[in-house]
Parts: structure tokens; sequence; C-alpha cells
């Protein structure tokens, strides 16, 4: 199968995939080291979850829409979302798509078929068979996607997503990347069943994939991925990908993580994808060594310039809640911030 | 008024083919009050949707279609059925243009009856309008007669921000009258003045609307009577003319008391107008306590206790 990769014409694809892996890991470093340092708020790390992604999204096309949570950074960096939308959104400046409104971590970029992330897990994936309702309704190409973790599957909005995607039929692929926690739930607390099984229930392929591998994820998608292309209705992928570090930035992971996985071991998905990709020929190890330079060059630099663009200005505080400013938001707006 | 909202939507739905509409038993059926009679029949089933049991879903799948290029208007079969939804509504509709400053909108118009007035108990007469009145980027109607619901559902179909369309059940099939054939708009944000006079001021909408108007005409009170129509936008121009008019206000609803609608009204007459009030403003609004059964009638405002606020405010010195 992976000799079948190289010769299909796929060894561009994978060079590019693990090159979007190698430049989101760096980057998820490099905002860890600056939330540290102060100068970045908060950040849901997304490392040791890249393999999981970038092995799907290598099969997704430009016109493919992506309902993705907060750990997808590297399937957007992947499918060419610039990485100054995403720092731009990590400091919440005047640059930033969603005017500094959010959190970091719940990126947007609407022009690249990325929704907007909310907190509330699962909440997307409603609207996910909604979108694939209307693509297929307006004859549109492409396919919808959604994205989520393991403790996603317990709330009410994946039953309700599940169950419709699959009575419609819809173009929907249900991707659950199963880092084995919900902030300190482990998943055999959060569900008696593997996740992947549920699929039956609802009635839709599902499958379990090995997601620190970015090759296996790649290839045992691809049939999914062309069964939902082709009309076939919905299915769930899931990937395990355990975690590499904290929930966030916020909480503290060794009360609850005694088995984590330590990057460079021969655990991280980074160096598991890294050793595929150089026994298939793929890459050579002096090759990998100078992605991961050329892209911790590239991330310092662009992560220290767009460091100094400012704050968004007073006046974004009241745009964009309705298409016009009621005559409330004006009120408040001169209250606070006074008159134009 | 239903067969007004039924004209309304197949008209719109035979002028946009983006037009969806999607809830429980909305089909075949044609809805549980029959707003919806006879749609699917003509428009097909992918464009009236009878869905499975699920109002988070049906919320959720209707901001997610309005993402992508069409017009949904969803059903919400009772509005007391709503809740398992509202983290949807509040966290996804009304923020989304926010959260994405601008670059993702939800246009779409959420229909559902509320009130009481039809024996429905605890579970099918609640009026919970304060609760979308309370979150920025909903817009919110209620329509209190057969031409209005027809001008304010056109409108809302014309917003590009997501809409809450309230629809008093207990007016579905009384307050007959004419409705022209051609489209037409009542602007959101406007209230209606329905009866005009120098004593006092009735602020109310919806469902309260005709009670409101029998006292007035019964009782042949010098009052204005002012129908918000749009609940969020206030119509605060409207309210605080009337206000300062008459120094004198009594507003109804049929929701509770407590953070009602009342209690906005009132603050916004007292920051903008104190000094030409006479009274206080009383409010004549449901209780707080769960809507009952057997005593729906002693639950919902009546003319005797219109006119007794009334009164207290015109005796008040």
């Amino acid at each position: 199968m992976s000799e079948e990769i190289v010769e299909h014409g796929d060894k561009e694809r994978m060079i590019r995939g693990f090159g979007a892996m190698v430049l989101a890991r760096t980057l998820n470093n490099k905002i860890m080291t600056a939330q540290r340092q102060g100068r970045v708020g908060f950040f849901t790390p997304t490392s040791g979850q890249e393999a999981a992604q970038i092995g799907l999204s290598m099969h997704l096309r430009k016109e493919d829409i992506i309902y993705q949570y907060y750990r997808d950074m590297p399937m957007m960096l992947h499918m060419g979302v610039p990485v100054d939308i995403i720092i731009n959104q990590i400091y919440g400046n005047s640059m930033d798509i969603a005017k500094g409104r959010q959190m970091p971590s719940h990126l947007l970029a609407r022009d690249y078929n990325f929704m907007s992330v909310p907190s509330p897990v699962a909440t997307n994936l409603p609207l996910a068979v909604g979108t694939a309702y209307a693509n297929r309704y307006l004859k549109k190409d492409g396919i919808v996607v959604a994205s989520f973790g393991d403790g996603s599957s317990s709330t009410p909005d994946f039953h309700a997503a599940m169950n419709l995607a699959a009575v419609y039929n819809l173009p929907v692929i249900f991707f659950c990347e199963n880092n084995g926690l919900a902030i300190s739930l482990p998943t055999e607390k959060q569900t008696k069943v593997e996740i992947w099984k549920k699929a039956e229930a609802y009635g839709m392929p599902g499958i379990l994939v090995n997601g620190s591998d970015m090759v296996d994820t790649y290839e045992k998608t691809r049939e999914m991925v062309e069964y939902v292309r082709s009309g076939k209705g919905p299915v769930l992928i899931e990937a395990r990908c355990p975690r590499m570090g904290p929930h966030s930035t916020s909480d503290d992971p060794t009360k609850y993580l005694t088995d984590i996985v330590k990057e460079g071991s021969d655990r991280d998905p980074l160096i598991i994808s890294q050793k595929r990709l150089v026994e298939m020929g793929v890459i050579t190890e002096q090759i990998a060594s100078k992605i991961r330079e050329d892209s911790q060059n590239f991330i310092t630099s662009k992560f220290d310039e767009l460091e100094k663009i400012p704050p968004p200005s007073p006046e974004t505080l009241f745009e964009d809640v309705y298409e016009e400013p009621t005559w409330i938001i004006d009120e408040e707006r001169g209250e606070i911030i006074g008159r134009n | 008024m239903v067969q007004s909202l039924n004209r309304t939507l197949d008209m719109k739905m035979g002028e946009d083919s983006n037009i969806i509409l999607l809830g429980e038993d909305i089909g075949k059926d044609g809805g549980v009050f029959r707003v919806t009679e006879g749609l699917q029949a003509k428009y097909g089933e992918d464009r009236v949707i009878d869905t499975p049991l699920v109002e988070l879903g049906i919320v959720g799948m209707a901001i997610g279609m309005s993402m992508n290029g069409l017009k949904p208007i969803p059903e919400i079969q009772f509005q007391d059925f709503i809740f398992t939804a509202f983290d949807q509504i509040v966290n996804q509709m009304a923020k989304m243009r926010y959260r994405s400053g601008g670059t993702i909108t939800v246009p779409l118009v959420l229909r559902t009856p509320y009130g009481g007035g039809i024996r429905g108990g605890l579970y099918h007469s609640q009026s919970g309008e304060s609760y979308f009145v309370h979150t920025s980027g909903l817009k919110v109607v209620t329509p209190s007669n057969p031409y209005d619901a027809k001008g304010l559902l056109s409108s809302s179909l014309d917003s590009k921000d997501p809409v809450i369309f309230l629809e008093p059940k207990r007016l579905y099939r009384s307050g007959k009258m004419e409705v022209p054939d051609e489209d037409y708009r009542i602007p959101l944000g406007k209230a209606k003045l329905l009866h005009e006079g120098d004593s006092v001021s009735i602020i109310t909408y919806g469902s309260m609307v005709p009670a409101v108007l029998k006292t007035v005409t019964d009782n042949s009170l010098d009052a204005d009577v002012l129908d918000l129509r749009t609940l969020s936008p206030m119509d605060r121009d409207s309210i605080i003319a009337s206000a300062r008019k008459t120094g004198r206000v009594v507003i109804v609803h049929e929701a509770p008391r407590t953070l009602g609608m009342g209690a906005e009204i009132s603050a916004l007459i007292s920051e903008s107008s104190i000094e030409y009030l006479y009274a206080p403003i009383l409010r004549v609004t449901g209780p707080d306590v769960p809507f009952p059964y057997r005593l729906e009638d002693l639950y919902l405002p009546n003319s005797s206790r219109i006119l007794s606020a009334v009164n207290r405010v015109l005796q008040f010195r």
C-alpha cells in the first residue's frame, strides 16, 4: 500500500503533509512558550493530533467545508490557511478576522472554508449537517467535515447530528480525534462503547484509525472520504491520537495524566510519521531536518512580527452584533467610549 | 392569523427557492396548528422537511443551512420545547456574526407558537420572550393580528440577522381581518399606536393586544394603546413619546413579571422621562408561577386587572 502511494504520485502530497505537521508543531511550541512568557493569553495545544488531522485532510479539496474544533490548527495550516491568520487570532489583535473577540485557539477562516469554533463542544455538529443539506440542495460540490474530541461523543449535539445526517443521507464526515481525555476524564469513563462503533447504531459506516501515523490515517480514510463524496451518506472516523500535553494552558495535566507522550519519543506522531516516510523513500532524514529548521525560522520571525500589531479599536466592541447597530448598542457605545 | 402566515409562507416560498421549512409534523400533517398546511404537497419533501424529534437538531441544522446559502424557517412546535435548543440559539445563532467578525451570518426566521389560552398547562403555554430579548444578536418579533403577521414575517425574511418569530397561539384562529394579497412590509423595530388617548399609555404586544383594546373600548378609556410588534429592538421613540404625552403608563403582558418586558420598558421610561411622569409605572402580567392547566383563566391578565391598574395610575396623587 505504501509503495502504491509513492507510485501513484502521492509523494508530493506526503511531503506537503509532513511539512504541515512540522509547521504546526513548531507553531504550537512557540505559542506554548509565548503563553508561559505572558505574551499570549491562552492556548489549547495541538501537539499529538497533527498526523490524524493531516492524514484525513490530504483527501480534502478546497470546496469542502470544515467545521473544525479548537485543536485543528494543523489541519488548517495544511489546507493552506496562512500562518498570519492563525497568529493574529492567537494574539487577538486588530488584524484578527474575529477582531480579538474569542479566546485563542477558536480559529476561523471563512475564505478557506473553515468555519468558526464555539467553546461549547459538539455544538457545531448539527450545523455541519445543515450545511451539508444546503450543499446537496444547491447542487454545490464538496463535502462537509465535522471534527470533535472524544468528550463530544457524550453530548446531545453529537447524537442529534449523527442521527440527522444519517436520516437525510448527507455528505458529512464525522471525525473524532480521540486523544484519550476530555480535559481530565479518560475515554473509558466517557463512554462504554468505542466511539467508532456508535456509527452502526445510527446507520452509517465507522472506522478506527491510528491517528499517530499520518500515512496510516491517510490510507485508511481514503475509502471513507470516497464513500461520502460519492453521495452514499455520512461516515464516522475515530482517530486515536494520545495527548502530549495539557488540555489547555490553564490546567495541570500531572493531576490526571501519567502516561504522557513525550515530544521526540517513538510515540510522537511526528517521529512515527517521519520514520514511515523515510522508510517509504518519500523523504530523507536530511530533508526532515531541513523542514524543521525552516519552520523554526519562519515561525519565529512571523510570531515576533505580528506581535507588534495593536489590539482592536474600542469601536469594534460594538460592531457585528447585528447588520446595523440597534439604538441600544449605539447608546451604550456612546456611554462607554463617547459619541463619534 | 394561521391563514395569513400560511399564505405568506406560500408566497415567499414561491418567490425564493432557497427558503426551506423544517420542523416536527410540519409536512404531511401541516403542523399541529396547520400553519404549514399544504406546503409540503406543493413544494416537496426537500423544502418542507419533517424532522425527527430533536429541537436542537432542527435549530442547529437551520443555522448550518443559513451559513451556506439557504433561508431556513425552522419551526419549534411549542415555544415550551425550545429549551434543548437554547444553547444553539444563544451560543451559535446569536453570536455567529460577532464571533466571525461579520464574515459569517445567520439569516433565518425561527417560528414558534407561544403563550396560553388553549388549556395547554405547563408545557404548551409559556411566554419565554425575555430569554431571547436578553440575548444580543437576535431580533424578536410578535404579531398581534393577521395583517401584521404577514408584514412582519416578510420583513423578518428580509433581515440579515436571525429572527425569533413568536406567534401568539391564542390568536391563531381569532381576529378575522382582510389581508391584502400583494406583498407588503411592516418594518421591524416599529410599534403601532392602535388607540389614541391623552390620559394613560398602555403598552402591550402579542396575545394581550385584543384584551387591552377591548378593555379600552368597553370602558371608553382615554388611552394610548401601543402594540410593540418587535420586542427586540424595541421602538424606543414610540414608547417615550407616548409616556411623555400621558405621563401615566401601564404595561401588560402574559409572561411572568420578574425580568419580563415590563421591567425593561419601565426602566427605559424611568431613565429617559421620569420628569414627565405623574404616577408610578405599573405592570399587569402573568404571576411568577408556572403556567397552570385548570386555573389558566386566573393566570392570564384580564380586563378587570388591566382596568384596575389603569385606575390606579389615573387616580395616583
